[in-house]
Parts: structure tokens; C-alpha cells; sequence
């Protein structure tokens, strides 16, 4: 699966992607993530309070900094068999 | 920052300490005056006013449901409510100012419009809640409201302008909107978050209150209990968790560039004549606001360093008027942001932007300087 962390680099932006790439190690996921930084882009998803979360192209999260527990959600919510890429 | 960045500013400093005569009166005078400003701000303003600022700072970012405000500022709203609510929402929307652009961005091509937009990218750094404390506290609270009040209205107006000026620019169909509905709010009800962020306030308030000294501890305790009940008994951990990081991540981020700008707001009391400020900017007349206003415009302050600079070029005889002018510019435009600006919307609509806010703030600054 693909994630994007949308986000200009501010604090909370580059504190999701860590958090993320750690819960990914968590689980044992593979995964390619992203960080995108263009505003166009970022407004494209119809995100506009950063962070954002992009799953496979779904926007699954804004508006700051999700916990540990709930990235796992978020993730695990993705239909399975689309994980395994 | 880039590696050489590091390096010219590691040069800029060494060069500094080699080249300036540390012993000479007016430089010794300076640094002294520098060190007693940074005093006063620890003694004063640190503890009673700075730290609450940053935990409701905190509150706001993690508790205040801000999908309710962003639906205001969608693409099917009434003007007469995305305006204001545009002019307000840079205050809970935007408290790192890192998240503007990407805000105004949406407003103006998904959402409301380039009227809104531009109302809430004025007032996103204007009416920052802790620039707002800090301002009551150092300087009193009519400036405080002053430049509340002042950048909200000028942020409509602004709006107004840019919206009439470029209207053939803003586009008609309203394509997907936001996206919205990612549970990314708190599970508590308004009257919950509403009560917990009056309590931090109040907190603020005793502090600044002329009371006896043993009845204000009292009261403070009290409050402090109460809200530590809050927290203990009312909100999950992990939300309780996110106040404290985002809290922390504030006062990181601002602390070490304001005592820097408190030490420089220090230096120039001795280091710029006294006549040159009463001559430039003395008076409350259109010339010295629009000396202030470009000012302000032109140069960069790091957020909240405003205040100690402003405070001491009242010292030095700046009048009210252009005092309030400065910290209109001051906020909203600096030479990197301009840059920025021209990237984003344009050459033509940023200059506009750009001379529409700095003839603005002189209207209000020279209005304040008549009134209070």
C-alpha cells in the first residue's frame, strides 16, 4: 500500500510520519510512504488543516496528530489483500 | 537548515565577538539593557501569562472541533457568514503558522472564496492567542483589544476589496469541497471544552488582577484543582497526552526566538537616539503611521517578539497610533512571507494584498491613536 503524510514540514507534520513509519514497523506492514509537501497537491486531497493521512489514495486523517493506537485503525481499516502489495 | 546556512550564521556570530568593542560604554549600555528587559519578561510576564497562553494555545489545537468551523468556510456557505467567521477563525484554525497557507489555499480554491481567504490569511497570524495575551499583559488590554478588533475588521474589508477587485478570478463552480467527517475531533461536547478553556483563562485573569497576594494563589490553586479534575476525571489520556505534546511542541518552537527578540528589544533602547523615533513616528499623524506601516510590512518578527519591540519603541516615544500600526503589518506581512505570497496568488493579486493591508493599518493605527 501507498501512505501519504500531507504536510508543509511543520512540527506535527514530520511527528506523523514518524509515528507512522514506527507503527508500520509495529505490524509488520510494508509499505511505501510519502511526504508530500505541495500546496496544490495537499489542497488536492481536500485537506487544508495539516497533517493529513493518505491511504491508497484515500484521505483517512486530518487536522493534527493522530495517537499511536489510532494510526493502527487506520491502517488495519484499509481492506485486507490491498496490504499485501 | 541547509549546511552552509549553518555555517554563515556560526561566521556571522564568530565575527561578531571578534570584531565588537565589548568595553565601549554604549555597547556595555546596550548589552545591560538588553540583560534587564529579559529579566522583566521572566519575572513578569513568563510564568503568569506565557505558560497559561501556551497550554490554551494547546486547547485549542486539540480540543476545539474544528471541522464545525471549517463547514462555514465551505464552498456553498451565505458571504455574510463565511466573512466573519473567516475573519475569527485564524485564531482557533491556525496556531502554528505553518498550517495558513494550506488553510488559505483551500479556502480560496475549494471553499468560500478569495474573499474569506484573504480574511483568514490576515487575521491567521494577527489574532494568535498568545500574541493577544502577551499584548494585554506587557502593554495593557485596550492594545490588546485594539489589535484584536482592529485586524478582524481590516480582514473583512481586505476581503471585500480583493474579492471586488479580482472577481472574474474567483471561480464559480464548487468542485468537491473539503474533505471532512475523519472523526480527527474530540468525542467531548462544546459546554465540556467551552468550561475547561474559560477556566485556563481565568487562570490568566487572577494573575493579572491587583489583589492581595494570598487570596490570588488561593483562587489560582482552586482553578488549577479544578482543571486537573477536568483532565483526571473528564478527557482520555491519550487526548490529555496530545494538550501536553502540543503545548511542549509551542513552547519550543517560540520560547528560545522570543528571549532572543526580548534581548535585541533591549539593545535598541540604547542603540537608536530617542529623537529619531519621536521625529519618525511621535506623533499619531498619517505620515508616521505610514512610516510604521512599512515598518512593519517590510521586516520580520518571529512570533510574539512583536510585543518587546513594540514596547520599547513606546519607550522611546512611538505613539499609540503607529505602535498599533506596526503590530498590524508586523504581524501579517514580512519581506520572506511577501515572497510567498507572490507565489501563491500572483503578482498582481499579492501586490494588491500587499498595499490594500499596509493602507488599511495606517487607517486603523492613525484611528486608535485619535480615540485612545
Amino acid at each position: 500500500m501507498t501512505i501519504k503524510v500531507l504536510g508543509p514540514g511543520c512540527m506535527n507534520c514530520k511527528t506523523l510520519e514518524r509515528r507512522t513509519v514506527e507503527v508500520l514497523a509495529e505490524l509488520n506492514l510494508k509499505a511505501d510512504v510519502q511526504k508530500v509537501e505541495d500546496l496544490d497537491s495537499i489542497v488536492g486531497y481536500g485537506v487544508m488543516r495539516t497533517p493529513g493521512l493518505v491511504i491508497d489514495d484515500k484521505v483517512v486523517w486530518q487536522g493534527g496528530v493522530p495517537t499511536k493506537e489510532k494510526i493502527k485503525e487506520l491502517l488495519e481499516s484499509v481492506p485486507a489483500g490491498r496490504t499485501a502489495s | 537548515m541547509r549546511e552552509w546556512v549553518k555555517l554563515l550564521i556560526l561566521v556571522a556570530v564568530f565575527l561578531a565577538f571578534y570584531l565588537v568593542p565589548i568595553d565601549v560604554a554604549v555597547v556595555t549600555a546596550s548589552i545591560s539593557a538588553g540583560l534587564i528587559l529579559l529579566q522583566e519578561y521572566a519575572r513578569l510576564h513568563v510564568l503568569t501569562c506565557l505558560v497559561p497562553a501556551f497550554f490554551i494555545a494547546g486547547t485549542i489545537a486539540v480540543y476545539v472541533k474544528k471541522d464545525a468551523v471549517m463547514k462555514l468556510l465551505g464552498p456553498t456557505t451565505k458571504k455574510y457568514i463565511a466573512y466573519p467567521v473567516g475573519s475569527v477563525s485564524g485564531g482557533i484554525l491556525a496556531v502554528c503558522s505553518c498550517t495558513i497557507l494550506p488553510l488559505f489555499t483551500g479556502i480560496y480554491k475549494r471553499g468560500a472564496g478569495m474573499g474569506p481567504a484573504v480574511a483568514f490569511l490576515f487575521t491567521g497570524p494577527a489574532i494568535n492567542v498568545t500574541a493577544i495575551l502577551l499584548t494585554g499583559s506587557v502593554l495593557g488590554w485596550d492594545f490588546a483589544v485594539g489589535r484584536l478588533i482592529a485586524a478582524m475588521v481590516i480582514s473583512i474589508i481586505a476581503g471585500l476589496l480583493m474579492s471586488f477587485v479580482f472577481r472574474e478570478h474567483d471561480r464559480k463552480t464548487t468542485d468537491n469541497g473539503f474533505a471532512t467527517g475523519l472523526e480527527s475531533d474530540v468525542p467531548y461536547s462544546n459546554l465540556t471544552v467551552a468550561f475547561f478553556f474559560i477556566l485556563q483563562l481565568a487562570v490568566l485573569v487572577i494573575f493579572g488582577l491587583a489583589i492581595d497576594p494570598s487570596l490570588k494563589a488561593i483562587l489560582v490553586i482552586l482553578l488549577v484543582l479544578i482543571i486537573a479534575g477536568i483532565v483526571i476525571f473528564t478527557f482520555r489520556k491519550e487526548h490529555t497526552m496530545e494538550w501536553f505534546r502540543e503545548t511542549w511542541n509551542l513552547t519550543k518552537k517560540i520560547m528560545p526566538y522570543l528571549f532572543v527578540g526580548v534581548f535585541i528589544a533591549g539593545t535598541i533602547e540604547t542603540l537608536i537616539p530617542r529623537e529619531v523615533i519621536t521625529r519618525l513616528v511621535g506623533e499619531n499623524s498619517l505620515p508616521a503611521n505610514a512610516v510604521a506601516s512599512t515598518f512593519g510590512a517590510f521586516m520580520y518578527f518571529a512570533t510574539l517578539t512583536e510585543v518587546p519591540i513594540v514596547q520599547k519603541l513606546i519607550g522611546l516615544g512611538m505613539g499609540r497610533g503607529p505602535a498599533l500600526t506596526l503590530f498590524l503589518t508586523g504581524n501579517a506581512l514580512s519581506l520572506p512571507s511577501m515572497i510567498v505570497l507572490f507565489k501563491v496568488m500572483g503578482k498582481k493579486q499579492a501586490s494588491v494584498y500587499i498595499l490594500t493591508i499596509m493602507s488599511l493599518s495606517v487607517i486603523a493605527g492613525w484611528l486608535f491613536g485619535e480615540v485612545a
